[in-house]
């Protein structure tokens, strides 16, 4: 590729969560408009699963969505789309066969370690190894690239790019790269909407596992109320910290995830001509709510500046409400798909 | 540096993140409308966890509820981008028996 300007007519637009986003700004490029909410929805985004056997940092894992990479594997199998995908071991391989898919004008997305991508403020950076763009050109060295989670598209030199690319670690990317291959003339936005939702509600009420979906949330109940007790107030603020880091980070997480469901519901409405879609997105925006509550109360505790009502089981009760109305939106989802 | 008054309701916002996050030991006059709210340059010294409890006092006070979409990175970035969020919200605010 020359030191030419060159950028793909690549329409940007801002999201919440990058995978979502990514998602959809690709298959809006190809003509498929499909919103990040939709994306997030038809990719079967919504999930919860407290796995204490899994540890992060020592910590527990809590994850609140699906396994990064599933949601943009279920909207383009849905939806018919022929994607590829690519990784590397040589970096340089790498960055080289992303300037051939540029000279092609081919927007490609890509899995980097956003802790080294030098755009994001200091303050947001963090070592996660999943998170995506969509590289959209090349100018005098640097990377023009449509981040979802940025108003506006960034640009990164080919270095910190690699880097990013190549970052070491949990779920390293080792420059997986990927692009769409074939885009159906016809795709069945209805069956996609429908099948999703049954799907969720589905791995949501059904798994017989104790550690996911509502059942899941019930169990995480039971086991922070034991916390002070079981590991001490220290090691207990720690599990407590590291849930709601995981729920509310840049945004997304537990609560942003059910209001962006909520918003899933809400265009589902439509799609499906079903009234009562709305009523369920409504109630699921008041989960949110309730998730957020959670957040902010146990917040409290870890600052140590709990109020009336900020306790561990407190904290309890309020998961074993979301629970509640998370199983009571499931089951009236499932009798209007 | 030239650093502009802060509005009436950026004031007003700062008071409550300050009483909120319990910051007792900086004067306001030290924080500017654009100082980075959250972080390590962040003249009030907040962090992830502040930001979950500034996102709920905001919809408990003012009664506009910060999807994820808002919340991505810019929207936390100041008192400046937190007051125009607010103000260019006032149409959805969420009835008071609605709020959480």
């Amino acid at each position: 590729m020359t030191t030419e300007k060159k950028q793909i007519d690549f329409i940007h637009r801002q999201s919440a969560h990058c995978e979502s986003g990514v998602t959809s700004n690709l298959l809006y490029h190809y003509g498929i408009d499909c919103s990040e909410a939709l994306a997030f929805g038809i990719g079967e985004g919504l999930f919860f699963g407290y796995m204490p056997f899994v540890r992060i940092d020592r910590l527990p894992l809590t994850t609140y969505r699906c396994r990064t990479g599933e949601i943009f594997k279920r909207v383009t199998q849905r939806l018919g789309v022929t994607v590829v995908k690519k990784k590397f071991r040589n970096p340089q391989k790498g960055m080289d066969a992303l300037d051939d898919k540029l000279a092609q004008g081919i927007p490609t997305g890509c899995q980097t370690g956003a802790f080294w991508l030098p755009y994001f403020p200091p303050a947001f950076r963090f070592h996660f190894n999943m998170h995506n763009l969509v590289v959209i050109g090349k100018d005098k060295g640097e990377y023009i690239i449509s981040d979802p989670v940025f108003d506006n598209p960034v640009r990164c030199t080919g270095p910190d790019l690699m880097k990013a690319r190549f970052a070491k670690g949990t779920l390293a990317p080792r420059g997986a790269m990927y692009f769409f291959d074939n885009i159906p003339g016809n795709h069945d936005i209805r069956n996609a909407v429908r099948s999703s939702i049954q799907s969720v509600c589905k791995t949501m009420m059904k798994i017989p596992i104790p550690f996911f979906g509502v059942k899941g949330i019930r169990f995480l109940a039971k086991r922070l109320k034991r916390w002070p007790r079981q590991l001490g107030e220290e090691n207990a603020q720690l599990h407590l910290s590291q849930l709601i880091r995981m729920q509310e980070e840049i945004g997304t997480g537990g609560g942003g995830f059910r209001f962006i469901y909520a918003a899933f519901l809400q265009e589902a409405a439509g799609i499906l001509e079903n009234e009562s879609l709305e009523t369920i997105s409504e109630k699921m925006t008041f989960t949110g709510d309730r998730w957020r509550t959670f957040a902010a109360s146990g917040a409290r505790i870890c600052k140590c500046r709990a109020k009336n009502g900020d306790t561990y089981d407190d904290l309890a009760g309020i998961l074993n409400e979301c629970a509640d109305m998370e199983t009571q939106i499931y089951k009236e989802l499932i009798e209007q798909v | 540096m030239h650093r502009r008054t802060m509005s009436e309701i950026e004031k007003e916002l700062l008071d409550a993140i300050m009483d909120v996050c319990q910051v007792d030991d900086l004067p306001p006059e030290d924080i500017y409308a654009d100082s980075p709210l959250i972080g390590p340059d962040s003249p009030l010294d907040l962090d992830s966890l502040d930001a979950v409890e500034i996102l709920v006092m905001i919809q408990e006070k003012y009664g506009v509820r910060i999807t994820p979409r808002e919340t991505s990175i810019e929207m936390l970035n100041s008192l400046e981008t937190i007051a125009d969020y607010i103000l260019s919200h006032t149409d959805d605010i969420i009835p008071r028996e609605m709020i959480l």
